[in-house]
């Protein structure tokens, strides 16, 4: 399994590579356009990717959209209420996240719910965020959402009225996603959380810590997740419920990494990027009307993919190219 | 004040007719084919935007419609069984990836829906008479869902229980393989469940037609709503289906009288949560499907 000397030298290069192409892509291309797409492919990506965190050790959760919520609107309530830098609110809004993620997680993990129980009770716990920041209407404006008070668009506050600002840094947050990947990747934990994944009962006769590591994962990938809400919101500068918690915002998380491939690097920044490019073509080629279209393809590719192709895309291709070499 | 929680209380209990009816359809498909039908609420949706069509723009009776209803959603049911459940089947796909096949599901039929329909509110306009004894309102719209609900659960269970149709989904429930040696085709007793789901869809979007409009989102929280009573009653138990939906129906209805419907689906949620961690097999404490 482990990848030879030459794979780990080749690699970097395409990166290098890679992001190079990223960072000067604006320079040649300056539309707003396309630089506001490629902002949200990274954003979602750096999200997408703290979701695989769990994903790819079995632990798929359908309630992210809970830290999305947790994350964006501690920050922004902070900030409008108590003008709290972003900057800090982001690190306030991943700690409750991480409060969340370790109260739910331990009931979860204490009392054994795993696989299609554990998606149900984090489906449920989206919801639970969502409702609540709708019911307490008075503070965080409910249905409707809030706007962020404009402070002279300083980078301080985390504002800018140049797009290219948040290009840069969003992308500069998915190289920091895909990096945690790699640690994890080469950490003990991986290790165990593997062994866990595939068989929780073995793993702890051989002394496996399957609580411990569980809840370290869950609460890595929430406070991301909440980081990466709060880096949504100051971009967009509107919070809104519908879009930061609940069924769909948290679904839409998981399949965007499924769709990718939940089980590699790449596989989730491959699915973001697929269709939120699908779905701003449609939406520019045919108008708002069809977006559903756009949507009606994407469940049909998801559910074909999930029952045949359960790697996904980059995930599959991937493997095609292993068995290819040997 | 009384006054208030006696009309909440009463009007939960009519809800939970239909909640019933709506669980009691996830819970069979989940005991017999052994898959969570996470796009359930979804396919009472589709229901109801078929009677929508039906009426307004066919001009159908609502009655004649409601009827048309029916064959149209055992259709879907069937469907789902050859397209979706039965990949699913042949791949030994895990529980969670049926749960995820099916949850990608919502999205093909919510975004169908609002292609077709598009997101406005779609509803027939029915003007029933409203009820009032003493100083209990009832609308008379529910009590026909109620009514209509119990009706059909009694017919149900008849079937359940006198037929050879019947016996054949129980045994199936209980011991796939010795039902297998029996001589029972599971397959066709599957296609037999999917379509009597469709059915029930249908029959339930018929109750639902009087009281509520319909958009794409709409099947979303029913769907919801059926889990946290399967789960409550314990998953494929049917009688403890029959008791979670009366409950969730009256304590959903008196908590959102108490405060706001906000409050009432997270207390909702909280219980489903609970009985997940503490109680996983469910009230009645009997997995009848494993």
């Amino acid at each position: 399994m482990s990848p030879s000397r030459r794979d780990y030298l080749r690699t970097p290069l395409i990166l290098i590579l890679l992001f190079a192409a990223i960072g000067l892509f604006p320079v040649f291309f300056p539309s707003p356009y396309l630089i506001h797409i490629g902002t949200l492919i990274f954003i979602w990506s750096f999200i997408t990717t703290a979701w695989s965190y769990m994903g790819r050790f079995g632990l798929v959760s359908l309630g992210h959209g809970a830290f999305l919520g947790l994350g964006a609107y501690t920050s922004g309530l902070l900030f409008n209420y108590y003008g709290l830098s972003p900057w800090i609110g982001m690190f306030l809004g991943g700690g409750v996240a991480i409060l969340f993620a370790m109260l739910i997680g331990y009931a979860c993990f204490r009392f054994g719910v795993i696989g299609d129980y554990f998606a149900l009770v984090t489906l449920a716990l989206g919801e639970v965020v969502a409702l609540t920041i709708i019911a307490f209407r008075d503070i965080t404006g409910g249905s409707l959402g809030f706007t962020l008070k404009s402070k002279g668009t300083s980078l301080l506050y985390f504002q800018s009225e140049h797009k290219i600002h948040f290009y840069y840094i969003s992308v500069a947050f998915l190289i920091l996603a895909l990096l945690v990947w790699k640690w994890i990747d080469r950490s003990k934990m991986q290790k165990a959380l593997r062994a866990i994944g595939e068989d929780e009962i073995a793993a702890s006769t051989l002394g496996v810590g399957i609580i411990r590591y569980k809840m370290i994962i869950t609460s890595i990938s929430a406070f991301m997740t909440a980081i990466g809400a709060v880096l949504y919101a100051q971009y967009i500068t509107y919070l809104n419920p519908h879009t930061l918690s609940g069924v769909p915002p948290s679904l839409e998380i998981a399949f965007k990494a499924i769709l990718g491939g939940m089980f590699s690097l790449w596989g989730a920044t491959v699915g973001t990027a697929l269709i939120v490019s699908l779905e701003e073509y449609f939406r520019v080629a045919y108008g708002s009307t069809f977006v559903g279209f756009s949507q009606i393809i994407y469940g049909l590719a998801l559910v074909l993919l999930i029952i045949f192709l359960p790697k996904g895309i980059y995930g599959s291709v991937q493997e095609l190219f292993k068995k290819k070499k040997a | 004040m009384l006054d208030l929680y006696l009309n909440a209380a009463l009007n939960g209990i009519l809800l939970g007719g239909v909640l019933a009816l709506l669980a009691f359809g996830m819970n069979l498909i989940f005991g017999v084919v052994k898959i969570i039908h996470m796009a359930y609420g979804q396919c009472v949706m589709l229901g109801l935007y078929f009677i929508y069509t039906l009426v307004t723009h066919l001009g159908f009776p609502i009655l004649l419609a409601c009827i048309a209803t029916l064959p149209l959603m055992g259709v879907v049911g069937f469907g789902l069984q050859v397209l979706v459940i039965n990949p699913l089947l042949r791949a030994r796909a895990n529980p969670l990836t049926q749960l995820l096949a099916l949850a990608g599901l919502t999205i093909v039929i919510e975004n169908l829906a609002q292609v077709i329909w598009g997101a406005d509110l779609r509803g027939i306009n029915v003007q029933l008479p409203i009820i009032s004894i003493g100083s209990v309102f009832l609308r008379t719209s529910n009590l026909i869902a109620f009514f209509g609900a119990l009706l059909t659960l009694w017919g149900l269970y008849l079937f359940l229980n006198r037929t050879y149709m019947g016996l054949a989904i129980r045994s199936i429930a209980q011991d796939l393989d010795s039902a297998r040696l029996m001589g029972i085709n599971p397959q066709a007793i599957y296609y037999l469940t999917m379509v009597a789901g469709g059915l029930l869809t249908a029959l339930i979007a018929a109750f639902f037609s009087p009281i509520y409009a319909v958009h794409p989102h709409f099947g979303g929280s029913f769907t919801m709503m059926a889990f946290i009573i399967v789960v409550l009653g314990g998953m494929g138990n049917l009688l403890g289906g029959f008791i979670g939906a009366f409950i969730i129906g009256i304590v959903t209805s008196v908590s959102a009288a108490a405060t706001s419907t906000e409050i009432a689906d997270i207390v909702a949620l909280v219980i489903f949560i609970a009985v997940i961690l503490v109680r996983p097999q469910g009230l009645l404490g009997i997995r009848v499907a494993k």
